[in-house]
């Protein structure tokens, strides 16, 4: 596989690579991490890693960064084998890394921030004007004006991260290794930063880049490598693939199709807004959603669509307009009574909102129904452990088992267990904050088949996501919101991204321009 | 195309607004202000505050404090402390008198002592980085056990009849000035402008902020860490050192509780437990502050342990106006 003469846009083919594992093995204590591994990178190349959570892309990050080395196998650079023994050792090779959790002090200046420890200095003595020249110079060659005097924590958050690539840049790294490098940017960021990447690679840098998203990855990447437990399955130009493949050879099967929904299967009305109107957040919101209904909730940030979900679920207040719940008015105190009327709540934030993170995986599965597993005022040990396996076993969560610390999971299994924590409940409606925030296209399949498969049981779902080809897929009706208003109430057949996006974007109502359909169940 | 990010949203304010959010934000303003209001009251309530003894007294007796403050507020800032100074400073006081006695030299007994108040450091940075233990623990312990040491060397007792000479650096004066008082002046100025301007002491924000990322960005964490340690239990054996030249003597129970009020003080300076956080003037200042208040207190015949309650009140205060104004900000 290694040196095989690839075709790769922008790069002459036989050029030595910067970097190549061969063979690589790693393992932590009796876990075999990395089973093998080959991998390589040309000079100015765009080499995407994917897999699942897991699968061992962050491990091979690891390695490149001196964080791990490797128990078997060989790291060359540049035709040199080397062992790399720290992250300064790595700068020292002219690797860079740009890690998906934000590197950066908040109190400190942008200028010092991207000089991180290697300020200019004389006797020891850090030369300001020099530093700021500097990183005033390296945010220019990107066409990026921040004011480089000004504290990192007054920066939104999407400007954070291009300062952590400047950062890394600021190296003089021929090598760049990036790990989720977009999952705070806005689409317009997304595109800045593919030209700060693109001006990179022209000057013969390479790049490794993790991602999950796949339309990204099949917009920048040269050439694609999948991981899938600890070994290689592939590496294809991105041209000699597609994304439905690249899916399937990350979850090891067939891609996920598209479940039939039919309507007549659909039963009674569960819930009925009108006219549900906060003065500062929404205005005259009305739906319904039927019992084995997903409704999709479509908003961008500012939609305000967590107000409207957390006014039916007794966490906000002050609002006027009818709420019914299986026709009976319905306007909760909190958050227990709406769940003592059936109503199960899933918030977005999992770590600050949804989890215990420091608890096991157990007591946080069973958080949220204490009562179902309590008998004369003890818990239960057997009752949890058996609903803990259950939902082990029905999400294929990837742990040691129920004892597990929540937050040594992977982003996609906690996010499974918050799921399931509430599914515990059974309730008659949920309502679900973006249920695949950060999460792999492994797991993200198995909570939109889960979803699925508990609508078609007859649960009411309404799923509230900024991922708009998720909603497509996976609801029967899409809610569009913008700044506390309802643009429109679409089918999700006759959605696509584009008409959602109009809409949720403010720029039309009900329906915007027609185009072709979203592909359904491709948009991992 | 130039990307349109910039987080400087802030609305233009008027040059009035700016000097009161300067005053806000950057604590040594901010004390700087009280510490002139509190002057010019005392000024007024009582006539022997603004005289030359008093100040002297007083700048004399807060030297140890404000050195210690020194190594507190740049382990504060790295997101550690150490609870272990005020034994540390009579370890120091002790050991130099004894060897003394015992006939060494000046230079040699102050450089022991020194030497140990490093090594206390020393083990204090390795129990924190190399065990992982939590500094509130680890320098309990050795806070415990350098007091035991001091006491244990002295049965209890104050080693006196030290020799003249090395009273001179205690009591001497410069221009009119303690001697004592300007060491402590420029120690302060020094690690300032050090802690403010050298890439050593920069590493240590990054490491207060955000260890981990500090790490990934190549800085050796540990290594700054345990010279942040070494370097506190120095400057708290210079302050025992200076202490024990100053009474004559060398007090095994030197130092009791300093190294709360030298953390108070560093709090109400704008250091943060947090760490990433504070400076040395400020940390300075909030030494100042407190001492004033102190004395301000006794001049006014306040009892002993009303003061308690107040620089209690005072601390809790600080730390809560500060979260309160950035709440507002976030």
């Amino acid at each position: 596989m290694r040196h095989e003469s690839v075709s790769v846009t922008g790069v002459t083919t036989g050029q030595s690579p910067l970097f190549t594992l061969s063979g690589v093995k790693k393992s932590f204590g009796s876990n075999l991490v990395l089973d093998g591994i080959d991998f390589e990178l040309l000079p100015g190349e765009i080499h995407a890693l994917v897999g699942e959570n897991g699968a061992g892309k962050s491990t091979c990050l690891g390695l490149l960064y001196g964080l791990h080395q490797p128990t078997d196998g060989e790291v060359q650079r540049n035709g040199q084998q080397v062992r790399i023994e720290s992250p300064s050792h790595a700068q020292a090779l002219g690797i860079g890394c740009v890690f998906q959790e934000l590197s950066l002090a908040g109190g400190l200046s942008v200028a010092e921030n991207i000089f991180a420890g290697r300020a200019p200095s004389r006797f020891g003595v850090v030369d300001w004007p020099e530093l700021r020249r500097r990183a005033e110079a390296l945010l220019a060659e990107f066409d990026l004006s921040i004011n480089v005097s000004q504290p990192v924590d007054s920066l939104p958050i999407s400007t954070r991260q291009i300062v952590e690539i400047v950062k890394a840049i600021s190296m003089d790294s021929q090598i760049l290794l990036l790990d989720e490098p977009t999952s705070a940017l806005t689409p317009d960021e997304v595109d800045a930063l593919f030209k700060v990447l693109r001006k990179l690679t022209a000057k013969g840098i390479g790049i490794v880049y993790v991602s999950h998203h796949m339309t990204e990855i099949f917009a920048i990447a040269d050439r694609i490598s999948v991981l899938r437990d600890g070994k290689k399955i592939s590496t294809t130009p991105t041209g000699g693939t597609s994304q439905g493949k690249v899916v399937a050879e990350m979850i090891g099967g067939a891609h996920p199709g598209e479940v039939e929904r039919s309507d007549d299967q659909l039963g009674d009305v569960v819930i009925e807004v009108e006219g549900l109107t906060s003065p500062d957040h929404f205005m005259d919101v009305s739906f319904g959603v039927r019992s084995g209904e997903i409704l999709g909730v479509a908003g961008l940030l500012g939609s305000k669509r967590s107000e409207i979900m957390r006014s039916l679920v007794g966490l906000m207040h002050g609002h006027s307009g009818n709420i019914k719940l299986r026709g009976k008015s319905a306007n909760f105190h909190s958050l227990r009574d709406a769940m003592r009327a059936g109503i199960g709540y899933v918030p977005e934030e999992r770590k600050t909102e949804g989890l215990f993170l420091e608890e096991t995986l157990y007591n946080n599965l069973a958080a949220a129904s204490l009562d179902k597993h309590t008998r004369f005022g003890l818990i239960r040990r057997r009752s949890v452990m058996e609903a803990s396996e259950r939902a082990i076993k029905a999400f294929g969560v990837k742990t040691r088992g129920p004892e597990e610390i929540i937050g040594s999971l992977s982003g996609g299994n906690q996010q499974k267990i918050m799921l399931a924590k509430w599914l515990e409940r059974a309730p008659d409606l949920l309502i679900i904050e973006e249920p695949t925030k950060g999460v792999d296209v492994g797991a993200k399949f198995q909570i939109h088949t889960e979803l699925q498969r508990r609508a078609a049981e007859g649960m009411a779902i309404i799923v509230v996501s900024s991922d708009f080809p998720e909603l497509v897929s996976l609801s029967s009706h899409i809610l569009v919101v913008h700044e506390g208003r309802v643009m429109g109430d679409v089918a999700a057949h006759d959605a696509t991204e584009d008409s959602l996006l109009q809409m949720a974007a403010g720029l039309s109502a009900n329906g915007g321009r027609p185009s072709a359909p979203l592909q359904k169940g491709m948009n991992p | 195309m130039s990307m349109a990010i910039n987080g400087d949203l802030a609305v233009k304010k008027s040059p009035m607004q700016r000097i009161l959010r300067a005053f806000i934000d950057i604590r040594e303003l901010t004390l700087l202000f009280m510490i002139a209001i509190i002057i010019i009251v005392m000024a007024n309530l009582n006539p022997y505050f603004l005289s030359f003894s008093n100040f002297r007294a007083l700048s004399v007796g807060m030297a140890p404090t404000a050195i210690i403050v020194i190594g507190m507020a740049i382990l504060l800032a790295s997101g550690g402390f150490d609870l272990s100074v005020g034994s540390v400073m009579a370890l120091s006081s002790t050991v130099v008198a004894m060897l003394m006695l015992a006939g060494y030299s000046i230079p040699v007994a102050v450089a022991c002592s020194l030497v140990l108040g490093a090594v206390v450091g020393f083990s204090n940075g390795l129990l924190v980085t190399g065990l992982g233990i939590n500094p509130l623990i680890a320098t309990l312990g050795t806070m415990s056990i350098a007091r035991g040491i001091a006491l244990v060397l002295t049965e209890g007792f104050s080693l006196s009849s030290l020799p003249k000479e090395f009273g001179w650096i205690g009591k001497a004066t410069m221009g009119g000035l303690p001697v004592l008082v300007l060491l402590t002046m420029v120690l302060i100025l020094i690690f300032d402008l050090a802690v403010r301007h050298t890439r050593f002491f920069r590493q240590v924000y990054f490491i207060g902020a955000n260890e981990k990322a500090a790490m990934l960005s190549g800085i050796h964490v540990g290594r700054v860490r345990v010279i942040a340690y070494m370097l506190t239990g120095i400057l708290a054996a210079l302050a025992g050192v200076l202490l024990a030249s100053r009474l004559m003597s060398g007090t095994p129970t030197a130092g009791n509780g300093i190294e709360l009020q030298v953390l108070a003080a560093a709090v109400i300076g704008g250091a943060s437990l947090r760490g990433g956080e504070g400076t040395i003037l400020g940390a300075f200042l909030g030494v100042v502050f407190v001492a004033l208040i102190n004395n301000s207190m006794t001049m006014l015949a306040v009892s002993i342990y009303w003061q308690m309650i107040v620089i209690g009140a005072v601390l809790v205060s600080a730390v809560a106006l500060d979260m309160l104004i950035r709440g507002r900000r976030n």
